[in-house]
């Protein structure tokens, strides 16, 4: 309860401190406010605690969640950055809209009721609206109106299939058994309503062009807190229909094509935010593998973890190169000697990503292809890791593009504010992390089974 | 002390990647350190010390960090902590963060090695790339970047295959851990196995290199830093035999029995193929590419003949060639460095002007070239050996390989350093007798003596034998 408190000050102080006090105390108040709602997390971690008649529950689940979340908002607003900044953005609205959209995500994540999931699901998405938009630019005019219509139709969906399961059931709380053909109805379309905002082939479309388009900041909280909160729904409710009969194939088709179309589609980009933006559809193609185990909850929040450290560690590095118009492959070269610490970020950021052990992103895959293989998913586990061949080679090509080629004009970057210490410390996690894995997926194991 | 030789020079390697001015001689002390402490850690091996120790890693999910030496690990790192400090020392003007790379590979090397736990194993097999393909992509030539996605698709392609290889063999096999001695007692038999064996197969013959899976080898070596520091380093990472030996015989018994002829007519090929197309190489960097392959065949058709004598040649014979193949690697080096140039033609008649660099040049071929009382040899003879129990017909193809080395090897030699006209060239300096004799003794006294070596791997051998259910 903590937590949730916390943030919701947060949200209520940041909104107006900005109208009395510069963007930068906003920026410290939000960043203060996150770091002391993952302190609120950190006290009660391991418990379960419900509030509202059963609407709020903080359980391990939720908590491991809610920390990606807050991990992926911290290093948004650490890695917005100077060269935006002398051109006016980010507006202090920003650091709000962050805000507000981590406590969405919170709710989401943090119940069982698909009526609060719906209420979350909205604090998460329209602030983000706004945050593609917050450029006020041509493409970020593009990005949040995609945006906005592709995510107002899923959350009809999404807001249909609640009512089905109203109809089938009785009610709205996740859990209650059901049969029937309305009941399967009300299921496949929550599901696919919570698959666009997880971006799993075919509800992707929107990905690309909105993580293009939006500030590179933004996009690297899509890709991660967002990323978070809708799996968190995502995972319960397929925790309590259960992966029988019609569901599990569903479910092996959205995965296979989305590891294969998501690297496919990656390996023929040539600007790098937009690769970046098909690897994170394939990620979460990865992330919904473990769905597949008997007890998914750990092996996807440490999944999420590394993952969000790593994007959000290679988003960070393109924050300083992006002028607005993206980054082109080839503006990429000669990075290390640009700047030694995007350069070292921007590569272990790749290799974490590609899935190379001793980093933090092969373990996130090793730990959801086991839980696959806990379920007896051998075959799936084979085609989704023959579909991270593909990736690799994407991902090789990005670090090609930085490292190896040789660079004609190599202007020096440099960094200022809270950037080098977002990316350093992004850059440490994820290999301390990959050294020691225990230490994060310890925090993950707490979290006991989903409840049913 | 096992920990020390595992992470030492990877401390080394960060440090001289952080100070690029004292670079080499950061690099020369670690490895040198690191010498010191595989010879000890031999000896205490031979004493009966296997430095076992085992900690959780990641309980939950089975990992341990499982290390300890056995007959084939130990011998192997010796090879890895002998070429890796003779490899410094030769490469002298090499960029400064080479010599850090060069550092962190022998790290995942000597771990790999160590390790008793698969997925520590594959950790350490996995992390070794990274290097690799750093060294490859920041210091190699014009077609750097094919030959790097070329090498790192077809080691992904085996060795994430292997990761859901790794996967079955627990689950469905049942053992309660990934630690060898819990997975050998539940090896993995039927359909489920053969898949597996699969899988592991593709991984490690990637990496041995076998036919047809060995595009790569030839395109990693010629593109590669012409110093040879990188080709060395790259020929200890051929590690698919030892892979092959620890990790996927002894797993799966009864896919291996299923696959073996087929298995034997692949090393088979890729021996004589190997020969034949070395023989018509006019690069050194592709010729040696070649003639290794074609000896990695050899050790592959011992290993596969399913019996110790076999098995022992192989480890040995992969042993041997790291040292003896990383050193004509670079003695190459040393020829690029007097004519800039890697080709066999222009350069002949060496012998005149620098007959203690043909010297050197001769020992290291006729070690490829398997004459006795040097260390490929031994390796050879018990290869063929063992095959010979398993099957004449490809006994008599190896025997064709062997010969062919003869061929391409000592042609290669002879077109350098006796051909005329003369082309003069400074002899050996300092440093190359340093590294030369050096590498002349370790040639020779495995050669001589290779009973130090073979008493452990024979023991490891009978028990892989044993396991595989007495071969055949």
């Amino acid at each position: 309860m903590t937590a949730l408190l916390i943030l919701f000050m947060t949200v209520l102080a940041t909104t107006f401190a900005g109208f009395f006090a510069p963007a930068r105390t906003t920026k410290a108040l939000t960043l203060l406010g996150l770091v002391a709602a993952g302190v609120g997390l950190a006290l009660d971690w391991g418990t379960t605690f419900q509030a509202f008649e059963g609407l709020y529950l903080l359980d391990p689940f939720a908590q491991g969640f809610t920390l990606v979340m807050i991990v992926g908002g911290v290093l948004a607003l650490l890695a917005d950055c100077d060269v935006h900044e002398r051109r006016g953005w980010p507006p202090f609205e920003y650091y709000a809209l962050v805000a507000f959209a981590v406590l969405g995500g919170h709710v989401m994540a943090a119940t069982l009721h698909l009526g609060v999931v719906i209420v979350g699901l909205e604090v998460l998405s329209i602030p983000l609206y706004a945050l593609a938009a917050s450029r006020r630019d041509e493409l970020g005019y593009e990005a949040s109106l995609k945006y906005f219509l592709l995510g107002a139709v899923a959350a009809a969906i999404f807001l249909y299939g609640l009512a089905l399961y109203f109809g089938a059931t009785g009610g709205f709380v996740l859990g209650v058994a059901g049969e029937g053909l309305i009941y399967s109805a009300a299921v496949m379309m929550l599901l696919a309503g919570l698959a666009f905002k997880t971006a799993l082939v075919p509800f992707h479309w929107w990905t690309p062009d909105v993580y293009q388009g939006s500030p590179t900041p933004v996009t690297l909280f899509m890709a991660t807190a967002v990323k978070a909160a809708a799996f968190a729904a995502f995972a319960r409710v397929l925790a309590s229909v259960g992966l029988g009969g019609p569901v599990f194939y569903a479910l092996a088709a959205l995965v296979l094509l989305t590891v294969f179309w998501g690297n496919l589609a990656a390996m023929v980009q040539g600007e790098a935010k937009r690769m970046l933006a098909y690897s994170s559809v394939a990620h979460a193609g990865y992330i919904a593998v473990a769905l597949f185990g008997p007890n998914p909850g750990p092996a996807m929040g440490y999944y999420l973890l590394a993952y969000a450290l790593s994007t959000g560690l290679a988003f960070a590095v393109l924050t300083q190169l992006d002028e607005g118009r993206g980054v082109r492959l080839g503006e990429l070269a000669g990075l290390w000697s640009r700047s030694p610490l995007l350069g070292l970020g921007w590569t272990v950021a790749l290799l974490s990503l590609a899935g190379l052990p001793p980093l933090v992103g092969f373990w996130g895959k090793y730990l959801v292809f086991l839980e696959a293989a806990r379920g007896g998913q051998y075959l799936l586990v084979a085609l989704a890791l023959f579909a991270a061949v593909i990736a690799a080679y994407y991902y090789l090509k990005l670090l090609a593009a930085a490292l190896f080629a040789r660079a004609e004009k190599a202007a020096k970057v440099t960094l200022s504010g809270s950037t080098p210490v977002g990316i350093a410390l992004a850059t440490l996690l994820v290999v301390l992390l990959g050294v020691l894995p225990g230490l994060g997926y310890g925090l993950f194991t707490a979290a006991a089974a989903l409840p049913k | 002390m096992i920990h020390v030789t595992i992470f030492l020079p990877l401390v080394f390697g960060v440090l001289a990647l952080l100070r690029p001015t004292g670079a080499r001689a950061l690099g020369l002390l670690g490895a040198a350190v690191t010498l010191v402490l595989g010879l000890f850690g031999y000896a205490a091996f031979l004493d009966g010390a296997s430095a076992a120790y085992s900690a959780p890693l990641l309980a939950e999910a089975g990992v341990y960090y499982a290390v300890a030496w056995d007959g084939v690990g130990a011998v192997l790192m010796l090879a890895v902590v002998i070429t890796t400090f003779l490899a410094l020392l030769a490469a002298r003007d090499v960029p400064p963060a080479m010599v850090g790379l060069t550092l962190m590979m022998e790290s995942g090397l000597i771990g790999l090695l160590a390790a008793q736990d698969l997925v520590l194993f594959y950790v350490f097999f996995e992390a070794t790339l990274i290097p690799s393909l750093l060294m490859l992509g920041l210091f190699g030539g014009a077609g750097r970047i094919r030959a790097l996605v070329k090498f790192a698709i077809f080691t992904l392609v085996g060795s994430l295959l292997m990761l859901a290889g790794i996967l079955a063999l627990r689950y469905l096999g049942g053992a309660p851990s990934f630690l060898l001695a819990d997975l050998a007692d539940h090896p993995l038999g039927g359909v489920a196995g053969r898949w597996a064996f699969a899988a592991f197969l593709l991984a490690f013959m990637v990496k041995t290199p076998l036919f047809p899976l060995h595009v790569w080898l030839p395109d990693f070596h010629a593109e590669n830093h012409p110093s040879g520091l990188a080709d060395a380093m790259g020929t200890l990472y051929k590690v698919g035999l030892f892979g092959l030996f620890r990790w996927t015989l002894p797993l799966f018994p009864e896919a291996f029995a299923l696959f073996q002829p087929w298995l034997l007519a692949l090393a088979a090929l890729t021996a004589l193929g190997a020969a034949w197309t070395a023989y018509a190489q006019t690069d050194w960097k592709r010729l040696l590419a070649y003639g290794a392959l074609s000896h990695m065949g050899v050790g592959a058709l011992g290993l596969f003949s399913g019996t110790p004598e076999g098995a022992v040649g192989a480890i040995y014979l992969l042993a041997a060639s790291g040292v003896y193949t990383g050193g004509l690697f670079l003695f190459a080096g040393g020829l690029h460095r007097r004519f800039g140039t890697l080709d066999l033609r222009p350069t002949s008649g060496l012998a005149k002007s620098a007959p203690g660099l043909a010297a050197l040049g001769l020992i290291l071929v006729l070690a490829m070239v398997g004459l006795p009382g040097l260390s490929g040899f031994p390796g050879e003879f018990m290869n063929l050996l063992g095959v010979w129990q398993a099957s004449p017909v490809w006994t008599f193809v190896g025997f064709l390989a062997v010969i062919a080395a003869a061929a391409y090897a000592l042609g290669a030699y002879q077109q350098i350093f006796h051909n005329a006209p003369d082309k003069p060239a400074p002899d050996l300096d300092a440093v190359e007798w340093q590294w030369g004799a050096l590498a002349v003794l370790t040639v020779v006294f495995m050669g001589v003596y290779p009973k130090l070596f073979t008493g452990p791997l024979l023991t490891a051998a009978e028990t892989l034998v044993a396991a595989m259910g007495g071969g055949r």
